[in-house]
């Protein structure tokens, strides 16, 4: 894609060259308010995409589209060959596949850390208990907090709650995870260590679409950068391009006011 | 470093034992407590010996009014405080249907609170095993009330019966607390079966009580089941629940055929009707209610619409009116050769009405207030609208509404007053029964007798709400 490193075309493929995730038009509206305005993109399987813009630039929205926390209500968005419709099957079948992080972590308070993370393998794919378990453990071995299992998530510093959250979305053995400013709510000696696990996923081929403030994040992980303002993709390219040699007006505002 | 820090090190090690590090001590010797607390200022004085002054006048007239009474009325009654116009010669079920119930009660939670304390040991927190001391300390009023009014009876039973429901639940907890671990899994199915067995106990092996066993067998022998056999599908769906059906009908019918007499509600009467209503009403309202609830906050308007009707027109009007409305009415729109059904019932009916309303409120409540990213994740991992809201959404509204709930338990345990408008026996009732038997009518005993009545009530709420502080705090603690 080097011909086409700038540009406001988010139609191009990056990773293994399989597309993961087609959004093809998609309007969304709250109320009279337009949040998304003809979104085009498509996200490669193994590839990671980052998200950045001001805020109510429309980009959470955007993702939570995307596994329909957010109903679009024109366009057409396919996840994994899956056609995102109003049908109960096949919204569950996206969610599925794709795992979620929310910036305020959204941990269940009542279930100790294991629980959280075993609870949907066990309930939505019909895992074994034991099973369920032995993954968990694998995975907050892969998250470096093994020996929190039995603890509540409120015991837990807000690092460590989100690298469970990572660990949760994890267990469903998801195709793609979309992390919506997963280090915003954050103390600043605790985003290291959770973008460090964000990298380590990138790192082994995960499918990732993120919408992060973090812009050494951005350079140092991201296949493509979107850029988007007021509903609009605005300018995507590579992280390189993007921030050395950035063409819209908007972009090198923003890029101006941030960095 | 210099002399002076030598010094004062030297008198840290001088004064011995005392942390010099620890906050300074806030307690005061009794002396000066009075003085700072009771006589800190001329007001604080005044006000200190007018409400001292008035206390002591108060006790003074308490007293000698309770030592001028004639008591004879409690000790002729107490049999028809406790359970009305019960066969005196039939009281051993009584007895024994409070002795399974207790039995059941503490079983279940010496097992439940087994498994919190292995719980809080897994995750290295503080726990111990509750001591003898802590839990006659909780149910103290219970216990000193019940004595009270059993030291009126004139016969050995009574005492005997009080002591044995003394020992009963610290048995029950001993075994609870020591039931092999795959047993203790199943302890929600063992204690509502045994609450249901001590009901029987007294009313008999009815079709009624035969198919809510043979529902517990069922739902006991279909979770078993598909907790071991998760595949979905209908073919394992079929699997799951043909043998649980087959159970359920069995015990159902096998149940019924005991052919076990016994006496039905219309027998029943003084404070075990106002316990029982009381813990049928809440029970039976908590599932309706969170229905209810569900039901408010739903999309299908129908659903929505029919909810609101009925919540808002049960707590609309007052409770008294519906009594009287199912005693008098609705008798008039049931067949005419279908025989009317006991007061007691139609209470039971209006009572899990009543309380289901409240309770759905108050449930509302707690869902508003579980965070919408709660719901949002649970989504995000893919599970059903039924599963977000049984694992998620519910468990952690229902906590967040304990509080108000004991509250709602203690109204409607003392609302249950209210029975004796429609002929039921229950305890305050007995009260004017017994002031209008030959040997006290019109002597002015009503003092005595309601003053026994409120300590009944006083000792049952104020352990509630004692019960309930508890239970909050020890679900508090490491969920947020």
């Amino acid at each position: 894609m080097s011909d086409a490193s700038i540009n406001s075309d988010a139609t191009q493929v990056g990773g293994t060259g399989e597309v993961m995730i087609d959004v093809d038009g998609v309007d969304k509206f709250f109320g009279d308010f337009q949040a998304l305005h003809d979104i085009n993109m498509k996200v490669g399987e193994q590839e990671v995409v980052v998200v950045i813009g001001p805020s109510g630039s429309g980009k959470s929205t955007l993702i939570r589209c995307i596994n329909r926390l957010e109903r679009h209500d024109r366009g057409v968005i396919t996840v994994d060959g899956v056609e995102l419709s109003d049908d109960v099957k096949s919204i569950q079948n996206i969610r599925r596949e794709t795992g979620m992080v929310f910036q305020s972590f959204n941990l269940f308070p009542h279930m100790t850390v294991l629980d959280n993370i075993t609870l949907a393998p066990r309930n939505v794919r019909n895992i074994a208990k034991a099973e369920a378990e032995a993954t968990a453990f694998e995975l907050l071995e892969r998250v470096k907090i093994p020996d929190q299992a039995y603890k509540y998530p409120g015991q837990l510093s807000g690092g460590q709650q989100q690298r469970v959250a990572i660990a949760r979305s994890l267990a469903m053995r998801p195709k793609v995870i979309l992390f919506d400013e997963p280090t915003s709510a954050l103390d600043p000696e605790m985003i290291k260590e959770v973008l460090d696990t964000m990298k380590d996923l990138a790192n082994e081929g995960m499918t990732m679409i993120c919408v992060t403030h973090e812009m050494g994040f951005a350079r140092e992980v991201a296949d493509r950068v979107v850029f988007m303002a007021d509903g609009e993709i605005v300018e995507v390219g590579t992280p390189e391009h993007f921030f050395t040699n950035p063409q819209e007006d908007r972009t090198k505002l923003f890029l101006s006011q941030i960095l | 470093m210099t002399g002076g820090n030598i010094a004062t090190d030297l008198s840290r090690v001088v004064d011995g034992l005392d942390d010099p590090d620890a906050p300074p001590s806030q307690k005061l010797p009794p002396g000066e407590w009075v003085k700072k607390n009771l006589f800190s200022s001329p007001f604080n004085s005044l006000v200190t010996l007018v409400v001292g002054g008035l206390a002591l006048l108060l006790g003074f007239f308490a007293i000698r009014w309770l030592l001028n009474n004639d008591y004879e009325i409690l000790r002729v009654n107490v049999a028809n405080f406790m359970v009305g116009r019960f066969p005196r010669e039939e009281l051993w079920r009584l007895w024994a249907s409070g002795f399974v119930f207790l039995f059941a009660v503490s079983l279940t939670t010496g097992a439940l609170s087994r498994s919190a304390h292995e719980l809080a040991i897994t995750q290295e927190l503080p726990t111990e095993k509750e001591s003898f001391a802590s839990f006659v300390k909780r149910f103290w009023a219970v216990i000193a009330v019940m004595l009270f009014f059993v030291s009126f009876a004139r016969t050995a039973p009574p005492y005997i019966g009080l002591a044995v429901a003394f020992v009963i639940p610290i048995i029950g907890r001993e075994i609870g607390w020591r039931l092999p671990t795959p047993i203790r899994r199943q302890i929600a199915y063992i204690g509502t079966t045994l609450l249901v067995l001590s009901v029987l106990v007294i009313a008999g092996t009815s079709n009624f009580g035969g198919a809510v066993l043979g529902l517990i067998a069922f739902a006991w022998v279909s979770a078993e089941l598909s907790r071991r056999n998760v595949a979905s599908g209908l073919a394992s769906m079929a699997v799951n629940l043909g043998p649980a059906v087959i159970v359920g009908l069995v015990v159902w019918f096998v149940v019924r055929s005991i052919g076990y007499e016994g006496f039905g509600w219309e027998d029943w009467g003084g404070i075990h009707i106002t316990l029982f209503t009381a813990v049928v009403g809440i029970t039976t309202g908590m599932p309706f209610g969170i229905l209810l609830a569900l039901a408010r906050r739903s999309d299908l308007p129908v659903l929505k619409t029919a909810s609101v009707i009925f919540i808002e027109f049960v707590r609309g009007v007052p409770l008294i009116s519906l009594l009287l409305a199912s005693g008098l009415l609705l008798p008039l729109f049931l067949p005419v050769d279908l025989p009317r059904p006991a007061d007691l019932t139609l209470a039971i009916i209006v009572i899990t009405m009543f309380s289901s309303a409240y309770i759905a409120e108050i449930v509302r409540g707690g869902l508003q207030a579980v965070p919408k990213g709660q719901t949002e994740a649970a989504q995000a991992g893919g599970m059903s609208a039924f599963n977000v809201q049984r694992l998620i959404v519910l468990p952690q509204a229902l906590r967040a509404v304990i509080p108000a709930m004991v509250g709602q338990f203690i109204a409607l345990f003392k609302d249950t007053s209210l029975l004796s408008i429609i002929g039921i026996t229950e305890f305050l009732r007995v009260s004017d029964i017994a002031n209008a038997q030959t040997d006290f009518v019109g002597r002015g005993l009503f003092g005595v007798t309601y003053l026994f009545v409120a300590l009944g009530y006083w000792a049952f709420a104020s352990t509630m709400s004692k019960e309930s502080r508890r239970l909050e705090a020890k679900l508090g603690v490491g969920s947020r």
